[in-house]
């Protein structure tokens, strides 16, 4: 017998979880089920095929694919599906966490090392998952002298602010959680609380280790918002509008960085400080100030943090895209499908195949979210890069490359801008 | 009938405005002001210009909020602050404050502002910037001259000559 549970006897167990299935059933009978009613009323169902989709006849779709497979389709058009899936929230995180598994297995063979090997049969695949498991597991320890709310609220703020941040990046045309007109000013707005949430959780740990690198953090990033906003004012004076889709869209010919190429570089470092990635990795410097602001962290609280600065990471590398190389513009994959097969469906032989609800999406869609993220891909890659061959710089190296040489070049930058369109290339009567 | 988000928002406003000032704690008294700040620029975006709202938040909530808990946390408080509690002052203060906002709720309601209603489409801010560049001119490029004799005269006050050491190469 185990020394865990010694009195452990099957037939409680038994007993318990009878109890347990009971008590399900009860409260999901007296409270679950009015809930939902309660909250269809403020649903929009979609009308298919003139009928209004019913909740109640839940049962009947799924034997019906020609109902199920419009209210699929409905479905992908509902904000829900935005925030938590496809543009939002849901897409980003699945970036984040490629790109923790690419970043360990890309830094192993730049240093020839492995990296994560044994975790799944294929090159430790499963490391994610396992990573993922353990965090989860792990007990979250909150120091004594810690201001306890604060310190709980920081991981949560942090990856709000990264979630906020990635709803204003449009992925295709048409398809970005929120489309202000102000996309560009509202994507700063976001950045702007990244240092306060940093320094506020660097003050509640009440230790030394994050309190210094929190406000290592608070320097590196307020110094390094400037050049970075000044860095896309050229964008902005060239296409005239604050509106990320419409930025993007803008370049279908060409992409600003041939024209810019002083400010996409000034971009580019400056998004390396603000992600706080080596060379820039001075608040969490674990080699000097153990892991400096996310010391104190532990379990899926350090978990939430990684999540939000990837997620980070991922709407910074999606910035730039927007901003320098183009967005989703690119050649397509396929051609658009033909408008008979829209109308009639597939016909083989004496068979004619139509499903309402086929296409789920256009070709245009698909090739534009494949360009999209390919050079989201390619950003990221490069954003990783430095942290296999550079080491770590010192403070006043940072302040200096930040407040001189950064702000100087994005200042050329504009003037570079400035000249193009007062040279008539760019603009009304120019090129393009 | 008032507005359930601008009712929201007044009482975000003037609760953390309040916390700001009554809360012990200096760090959650910026907090605090956060909030106040960011209720305004809720104002801003329920009176149809997102552009100022965005200002708003970069701005005061993203710059001077956390310029404000620098100072707090690099300072000790013990030196800032020498704690005076007077609650007859406190009274005083409340009645001034009580009075002023009569006074001047009085003098804007009886203006006639309330009985103003306006279709008028929201003014785009390329509009706004058009006007600056060219009615304004003069204006824009005194704000230009001060903010830059604001930002020289910063930088000579923080000045100090470099500390020789043979360490630094740069």
């Amino acid at each position: 017998m185990s020394t865990i549970a010694p009195k452990f006897k099957f037939s409680e167990f038994v007993k318990s979880l009878i109890d347990n299935i009971f008590w399900i059933i009860v409260i999901a009978t007296l409270v679950g089920l009015p809930l939902i009613m309660i909250a269809l009323f403020y649903v929009d169902l979609p009308v298919i095929d003139g009928t209004l989709v019913t909740p109640f006849l839940a049962l009947t779709w799924l034997s019906h694919p020609e109902v199920a497979l419009p209210l699929v389709k409905s479905f992908m058009t509902s904000d829900m599906f935005r925030i938590m899936a496809f543009p939002g929230f849901g897409f980003a995180a699945l970036m984040a966490a490629g790109t923790i598994f690419i970043e360990r297995k890309m830094l192993a063979k730049m240093q020839l090392r492995v990296g994560p090997f044994y975790c799944g049969k294929i090159e430790g695949i499963l490391q994610l998952m396992g990573d993922g498991l353990k965090l989860i597991s792990k007990e979250i320890i909150i120091p004594a002298k810690a201001d306890k709310p604060l310190f709980i609220a920081a991981p949560l703020l942090f990856v709000g602010a990264a979630a906020a941040f990635v709803a204003l990046i449009p992925v295709a045309p048409g398809w970005v959680v929120a489309d202000v007109d102000v996309g560009l000013l509202a994507v700063f707005a976001v950045i702007g609380f990244f240092p306060i949430i940093t320094v506020l959780s660097a003050w509640s740990a009440n230790s030394k280790f994050p309190f210094i690198g929190g406000i290592r953090a608070l320097y590196q990033m307020v110094s390094f918002e400037i050049p970075l906003i000044l860095s896309c004012l050229g964008v902005v004076i060239l296409t005239g509008t604050l509106n990320l889709s419409e930025i993007a869209a803008s370049q279908s010919v060409v992409p600003w960085i041939v024209f810019m190429p002083i400010g996409a570089i000034v971009f580019f470092i400056c998004m390396l400080a603000e992600l706080e990635r080596i060379p820039f990795d001075l608040p969490e410097a674990e080699s000097e100030i153990v892991a400096g602001w996310l010391t104190e962290f532990s379990g899926m609280m350090y978990g939430l943090v990684q999540l939000g600065s990837y997620v980070k990471l991922y709407a910074f590398s999606a910035l730039f895209v927007l901003l320098f190389l183009g967005g989703w513009s690119g050649p397509e994959f396929w051609p658009p499908l033909e408008q008979e097969l829209l109308e009639d469906g597939q016909t083989i032989g004496p068979i004619s195949l139509q499903f309402p609800g086929l296409p789920l999406f256009s070709q245009e869609f698909f090739s534009a979210v494949i360009w999209f993220v390919l050079k989201t891909m390619g950003v990221m890659f490069f954003v990783l890069l430095p942290r296999g061959v550079f080491p770590r710089i010192r403070i006043d190296m940072l302040l200096q490359i930040g407040w001189y040489k950064l702000i100087t070049l994005a200042f050329v930058n504009i003037f570079v801008a400035l000249g193009l369109v007062y040279a008539g290339v760019i603009g009304p009567g120019g090129m393009f | 009938m008032a507005d359930p988000t601008f009712v929201a928002l007044s009482v975000l406003t003037i609760a953390s405005a309040i916390a700001a000032l009554e809360l012990r704690s200096l760090i959650y008294g910026a907090i605090a002001l956060m909030g106040t700040l960011g209720g305004i620029a809720g104002f801003f975006l329920l009176l149809d210009s997102p552009f100022v709202a965005m200002f708003q938040i970069a701005v005061y909530v993203g710059s001077i909020a956390v310029l404000i808990l620098f100072t707090v946390m690099l300072v000790r408080r013990e030196l800032i602050f020498q704690k005076v509690e007077d609650t007859r002052r406190k009274w005083a203060g409340i009645g001034l404050m009580l009075a002023a906002m009569a006074s001047l709720g009085a003098v804007v309601i009886s203006s006639g502002i309330d009985a103003i209603t306006t279709a008028e489409p929201a003014v785009d801010f390329r509009d706004i910037g058009a006007d600056f560049l060219t009615t304004y001119w003069p204006a824009l490029i005194m704000m230009g001259l001060v903010l830059a004799g604001a930002v020289i005269g910063a930088m000579m006050l923080a000045r100090r000559e470099d500390i020789e050491n043979d360490q630094r190469t740069s």
